[in-house]
């Protein structure tokens, strides 16, 4: 079917009478095919209207556009009508003469006899022959709506646009006319966008659900496809084995968005109640007063560098920040003094947001957040070199010498459930060999990592560009596999803190983050390379030898002339810092593949609180970036396998090694921390 | 799997494993006719039910199915025109504030603040109570759905969803032992909605009064209710079926909604409502 209507990246605000601006949707990105049945679904003030509105040509959107056959909307039209919950009728005019002022208005040119039988064909349409010479105020409310919706159709639109068309009828009386709506519909062929609140009625007449976020900036949350076949009986369609299993997705996301709402409501009450008061020492201080101290955690490695420059140009005090650099050499010591209060945020693995908030591997939950990526790429698989005397050159031939052998690999991670551990699993498991029985891993402090290889205690290890560069230079070992060839432009490390410490130090978070993105331009600019290394260089950060690491062509050690090299990471270019909740659905996906975790059916709720998308456009914003608007197309890994965030469990029955994907709704914790205490009522 | 729907008309006493328990509040063949200019009109008719102490039930229908001359006759506003209506084997004669009705307008004073509504409605059902006391009912039910910000403001200064819990907070602080609900959310949006019915459960489970609700949602009834009586079409309408529901308390919306029984009991419900006894509301 060919695409009849494509909402392109449409942001639409409002200006309120205080000067400021409400932005009531924002990035949605949305295209409808001929003939599909499309509605829109989120509680009040998702700007599910406003979407409407923008479709029908009432209003223009304050950025992108929508395009109806390729053409631009830009004002109202015939093509598309629309039909709102209050009827809209002439009160003083009969069913026949409210239809026939359409038809008359749009087929000018049609002759008097044309008109009538149009008239009278769409008035048996909706059944209202008997009733075509009563006035509105004769008429009960569905009919009235039925009078509503042939006016709309009797001019043959090419879109439907009904806004909440039964919300002012009684529940259990919308039945029949959902029934007849979705009939007509089909018989007339026409492509309908319906904005509705009603679970049941969104089911039963369209092809797909589109469920909106809470507003303001509401965006796409998630598309349902309805596979039920047609044509659908209302009563039938409810006995369908799959329809409670569907109806529990549009309640989940409702409810989650519900108790988002909740959250934010209470999360703004302290800070308003402060307000007066001028307490307010670590939100919105004025530049005279003391800076704010953010005590930061980190590993070594080249995914400091953005930290590293932004301190030694001074970034951070510029925004009157006072950040203090905390060296680890082992992660799990750093996420306890994260969790411990001792720091205030931490540059970690992008898996950690999530693995914190979940509690994963027997720990109890934690409300971590991220706003933003702070490097992506830049990882290696490094084999011991005794495999490339024995020919292990590809994945492929490492399975077969461990299909022969009994002993287990044993590779080495810097921490369990990282960004790293699930990248070398997955391509593990695409190359064939079982992440779970045939290798056993190692948890090492990465500085660790070489010295195990020379010991032979283990055989391999993932790391980073620094650690792998290291190794391959002293002869010891090569890379195997790059990240790139598993998942180029991978989230690798993230801005992870307590979601309390976010609400109650937001100025200071933006600030630090923008000063940090800055910063991570400058690292991606080759010709700072000569600045950056010698940065790094100093005792504080890598020391010498991280020379090595940052020259440009390191080849894998492989001893081939050209070619694979170790990769570069990714600090700023190609929507680096963005804060994807579609990658943190794969990460969700892929510690559910383990088993460490169910796959939570309120994935949603997670999600949006743990990637907080909307700090990341805010800090982007603040450093004079232009924004990075959420992208919701599926996208593939390197083994082409397709991950749509709206459908990750046909993604992981899709997975090698993967057993039947348990579903659970996951208990988030609660983030009521000791600074953001209420009084308690 | 078995269901857990019971098609039973009438539900024989003890028929849950609870023998011996005096029904509190009892229906016995009633009838309720009317005088139209038109002659008789026969609402009711041998309407039989057994309600226990504690228990919650929520009665659903169409519109004119009669639902709300049932309440009536509870609340006392309506003297059935044949058979009777009996609290703890009493036959109910006329309104008392040992039965509380909170309809979907509210109903508050208003001119009166939050926090006066609830008060008066307590000076009036519990004069015995002292003034110290007293205010700790008031302050206390006002808490309990979360009204303690908005006790000193006016029913027009606030949202339908706070004038609706108000109207709750009253009717629960008069501590009645049966409380009607004419579908006192009817009115409300989605998200207010669900919430007050949360806090509509958390504050039965405290004082656990008999409670007869009319709701038009077969998911708030699945939600709140111990059994629910489907009415037949009036006139001469009568209970066609009574459901009990077998979620456990305290309930989880969400997790209710994931038990399978759910979608069983609901699409039996609503089999009921539009293929048994459909009725062309369109």
């Amino acid at each position: 079917m060919a695409t009849l209507l494509t909402v392109d990246n449409v942001t639409q605000s409002f200006s309120l009478p205080n000067g400021s601006n409400y932005i009531a949707i924002k990035d949605i990105d949305l295209e409808i095919k001929d003939g599909e049945f499309v509605s829109l679904i989120g509680h009040s003030g998702c700007g599910k209207s406003t979407l409407l509105n923008l479709m029908a040509g009432l209003a223009q959107a304050s950025q992108g556009g929508i395009l109806m056959n390729g053409r631009q909307i830009t004002d109202p039209g015939p093509d598309r009508m629309v039909v709102f919950q209050n009827y809209s009728l002439l009160p003083w005019q009969s069913v026949r003469q409210n239809i026939a002022l359409a038809v008359d208005a749009v087929m000018a040119d049609a002759s008097g006899e044309e008109r009538s039988a149009v008239v009278e064909a769409n008035i048996k349409l909706v059944g209202l022959s008997q009733a075509a010479e009563k006035r509105p105020a004769e008429l009960s409310g569905g009919m009235k709506q039925r009078v509503a919706i042939a006016r709309a159709l009797a001019i043959r639109p090419k879109l439907l646009l009904l806004d909440e068309p039964f919300g002012a009828l009684d529940a259990l009386t919308r039945g029949n006319l959902q029934q007849q709506l979705m009939q007509i519909c089909q018989e007339a062929g026409v492509t309908t966008v319906m904005v509705t609140h009603d679970v049941d009625e969104a089911l039963l007449l369209s092809d797909r659900v589109v469920m909106l976020t809470n507003g303001p900036e509401a965006g796409i949350g998630q598309i349902l496809k309805v596979p039920l076949a047609r044509p659908r009986q209302r009563l039938e369609v409810m006995e369908h084995p799959d329809y409670y299993a569907l109806r529990g997705e549009l309640i989940g996301f409702l409810q989650q968005q519900r108790r988002l709402r909740q959250r934010r409501g209470e999360a703004k009450a302290p800070r308003l109640a402060g307000a007066g008061t001028g307490a307010r020492p670590s939100n919105g201080a004025p530049v005279s007063a003391a800076p704010t101290t953010i005590r930061l955690g980190y590993l070594p490695g080249l995914d400091i560098a953005p930290l590293a420059l932004a301190l030694d140009r001074g970034f951070f005090r510029e925004q009157n920040l006072n950040v203090v650099p905390i060296v680890f050499s082992r992660w799990q010591q750093l996420e306890e003094k994260l969790k411990a209060g001792e720091l205030d945020g931490a540059i970690t693995s992008a898996t950690t947001p999530l693995a914190l908030t979940l509690g994963l591997h027997g720990k109890s939950g934690w409300p971590a957040i991220t706003p933003m990526t702070v490097t992506r790429n830049g990882n290696a698989l490094c084999m011991a070199r005794r495999y490339l005397d024995a020919g292990v050159r590809s994945g492929r031939e490492l399975a077969a010498l461990l299909n022969a052998q009994a002993a287990p690999l044993r590779l080495a991670i810097g921490q369990k459930g990282s960004m790293q551990e699930l990248l070398l699993r997955h391509w593990l498991a695409s190359v064939g060999i079982d992440p779970d029985r045939q290798v056993t891993w190692i948890t090492l402090s990465p500085l660790a990592m070489q010295a195990a290889l020379v010991n032979g205690e283990i055989d391999g290890f993932i790391a980073g560009r620094y650690r792998v560069a290291q190794a391959v230079e002293a002869g010891l070992a090569y890379g195997l596999a790059t990240d790139l060839e598993i998942w180029s432009g991978h989230p690798e490390k993230v801005f992870t803190c307590h979601e309390g410490w976010a609400d109650s130090h937001q100025d200071s978070l933006l600030a630090f983050c923008a000063a940090l993105m800055r910063a991570g331009q400058l690292c991606d600019d080759g010709a700072q390379r000569e600045t950056l290394v010698g940065l790094l260089s100093r005792p504080q950060w890598l020391g010498v030898s991280s020379a090595v690491a940052l020259q440009r062509q390191i080849d894998l050690g492989t001893g081939e002339p050209a070619g694979n090299r170790l990769p570069l990471n990714r600090y700023h270019s190609d929507r680096a810092h963005s804060a994807n909740p579609a990658e943190g659905c794969w990460i969700l996906s892929q510690f559910s593949r383990w088993g460490w975790s169910p796959f939570p059916s309120n994935r949603v709720e997670l999600l949006s609180r743990v990637y907080r998308s909307d700090l990341c456009a805010s800090a982007l914003e603040r450093a004079g970036f232009p924004a990075l608007p959420t992208d919701r197309k599926p996208f593939a890994l390197a083994d082409g396998l397709s991950f749509d965030q709206d459908d990750p469990l046909a993604y992981l029955k899709a997975l090698p090694f993967t057993g039947q994907p348990v579903v659970a709704s996951l208990p988030l914790p609660d983030s009521a921390s000791a600074d953001r205490s209420l009084p308690s009522p | 799997m078995s269901t857990q729907i019971s098609p039973d008309v009438a539900p024989v006493p003890g028929a849950d494993g609870q023998a011996g328990n005096q029904p509190f509040l009892e229906f016995r063949e009633v009838g309720q006719v009317f005088a139209t200019q038109r002659g008789p009109f026969e609402a009711l008719s041998q309407i039989n039910l057994q309600v226990k102490q504690s228990e919650f039930v929520c009665v659903i229908g169409h519109s004119g199915c009669g639902k709300s001359t049932l309440l009536n006759m509870v609340s006392g506003f309506l003297k059935p025109s044949s058979g009777e209506v009996l609290l703890r084997g009493e036959p109910i004669g006329r309104p008392g504030p040992d039965r509380m009705v909170v309809f979907q307008n509210y109903s508050l004073l208003p001119w009166q603040t939050v926090e006066q509504n609830v008060d008066l409605a307590v000076r009036s059902a519990r004069p015995e109570l002292a003034v110290q006391a007293r205010a700790a009912v008031v302050e206390h039910h006002l808490e309990m759905v979360g009204l303690i910000e908005a006790r000193s403001k006016r029913p027009d200064e606030i949202s339908g969803g706070m004038r609706q819990r108000v109207a709750i907070a009253r009717a629960f602080a008069v501590s009645p032992q049966v409380l009607v609900l004419d579908e006192p959310f009817g009115a409300l949006d989605a998200i207010t909605k669900e919430e007050l019915q949360e806090e509509l459960l958390t504050i039965w489970r405290e004082q656990k009064p008999t409670v007869l609700m009319i709701t038009h949602d077969i998911d708030e009834a699945l939600f709140l209710a111990d059994r629910v009586v489907m009415m037949t079409n009036g006139p001469s309408a009568t209970i066609g079926e009574i459901v009990q529901v077998p979620f456990e308390r305290p309930r989880r919306f969400e997790a209710i909604q994931a038990d399978p029984r759910y979608g069983e009991l609901r699409n039996h419900a609503l089999d009921f409502l539009y293929r048994r006894h459909a009725h062309d509301d369109a």
